[in-house]
């Protein structure tokens, strides 16, 4: 048989060259078990993410900001489904808004001070990037593995703008909690953001 | 500056500063290599959390970090047709022309319109807060320079003769743009005597 005749539509592509065969050996880097890297953590259900809601919802009725604001902090859903994820982000983001600009500072300063209060404010900056993320298109963070890519050629297509209104206020009101949580607790909140495993 | 955009480049500013802390870290992958890990996404456990910072839906950034480069994505405010294509303009002037710049990356991730890409030898050689300046002025220059921009092409000729009419102009004032750009990244080079 002829090498010629041995080709079929597949091997004349060009897909196989973007396969990654480094993905193939057990022991590359690219196979690097990346849970290893932080401890188990308990999981936590959407219905347990609501019930949080409610709690801290009364707690804020009751007039009590920092206690709502400790109280969402100090049970972040690192291990749930999706659905549990944004419902704490909602909640989280709902005790933001409700807070008054002045009492921003004063209110991080005293959790900031309280036992466990620097784990606290990490938290809080894990999910106010994550609040900013929210309307951002999705980065795939695992590589491609095996799947082939098409080469395929440029696009002009971009998105196309739309009406901002109700993200840019919510988004302020991010960015000023942002400016503050950094005031209080420095730059290496932002780094253990990067660092930590534990991702909200 | 507009009540909103200074908690936002302020938050820029203090993420890229949190960020940029690289060290040299050799290929786990290929021999003798040494390559930016956000690029070549080899090893999943130095590759960081991603950090978006957005100001609203169509003006934000992406801060993806890793051991030894951090990728800087900017989206860039396009309120109408015209302003896309301005911006498009200004990125593409300025991407054709990379390695002037040292750290813009030829390409923009999807979703953003320019990207820089910054890896341990660019903190080596460069100060770093020189090159947090350079991202920030750059932010805060480019909204000016689109809508001047977008009153140089406004006038009373119909839209389709304006673009056609309006674009060795346009070439022209993103030239002298791109060019004002140039010089604070190398004075930021030549404030630094190991470059040279």
């Amino acid at each position: 048989m002829s090498i010629i005749q041995q080709h079929s539509n597949a091997t004349l592509g060009d897909a196989w060259r973007t396969i990654n065969i480094d993905a193939l050996t057990e022991d590359s880097s690219v196979n690097f078990d990346t849970s290893t890297l932080h401890p188990p953590q308990p999981e936590i259900s959407e219905a347990d993410a609501r019930q949080i809601n409610t709690q801290v919802r009364q707690l804020l009725r009751g007039g009590d900001a920092e206690g709502a604001l400790r109280g969402c902090l100090d049970t972040p859903v690192y291990n749930g489904s999706e659905a549990a994820k944004d419902a704490h982000l909602q909640t989280i983001t709902e005790v933001l808004q409700s807070i008054k600009a002045s009492e921003m500072s004063p209110l991080l300063k005293s959790i900031y001070s309280s036992e466990g209060g620097n784990e606290a404010l990490d938290v809080l900056m894990k999910y106010i990037y994550k609040g900013m993320g929210a309307g951002a298109p999705k980065v795939s963070r695992t590589p491609s593995g095996v799947t082939p890519q098409s080469t395929g050629g440029f696009s002009q297509v971009g998105g196309r703008p739309g009406s901002n209104e109700p993200t840019g206020a919510a988004m302020s009101v991010l960015l000023s909690w942002h400016e503050k949580v950094v005031d209080v607790a420095g730059l290496g909140c932002i780094g253990r953001t990067m660092t930590d495993w534990r991702r909200v | 500056m507009s009540q909103s955009l200074r908690p936002y480049l302020q938050a820029v500013r203090s993420s890229l500063t949190a960020a940029l802390t690289l060290s040299n870290f050799a290929s786990q992958t290929a021999e003798r290599h040494n390559v930016p890990e956000i690029e070549a996404q080899t090893s999943p456990e130095v590759v960081l959390t991603p950090l978006t910072i957005s100001r609203n839906e169509n003006e934000r950034v992406l801060i993806e970090p890793s051991i030894n480069s951090v990728r800087i994505s900017i989206k860039i405010k396009q309120a109408d047709e015209i302003e896309h294509i301005l911006v498009h303009k200004f990125t593409r002037f300025l991407t054709q022309r990379a390695e002037s710049f040292f750290i813009l990356r030829r390409k923009p991730i999807k979703g953003y319109d320019i990207s820089f890409l910054i890896t341990n030898f660019h903190t080596e050689e460069m100060l770093k807060h020189k090159l947090v300046d350079f991202i920030i002025q750059f932010m805060e220059e480019v909204d000016k320079e689109i809508s001047e921009m977008k009153l140089f092409v406004g006038g009373t000729v119909p839209l389709l003769a304006r673009a056609e009419v309006n674009r060795l102009q346009l070439n022209a004032r993103a030239r002298f743009v791109a060019e004002s750009f140039l010089t604070p990244v190398s004075r930021a080079v030549a404030a630094c005597p190991a470059m040279s």
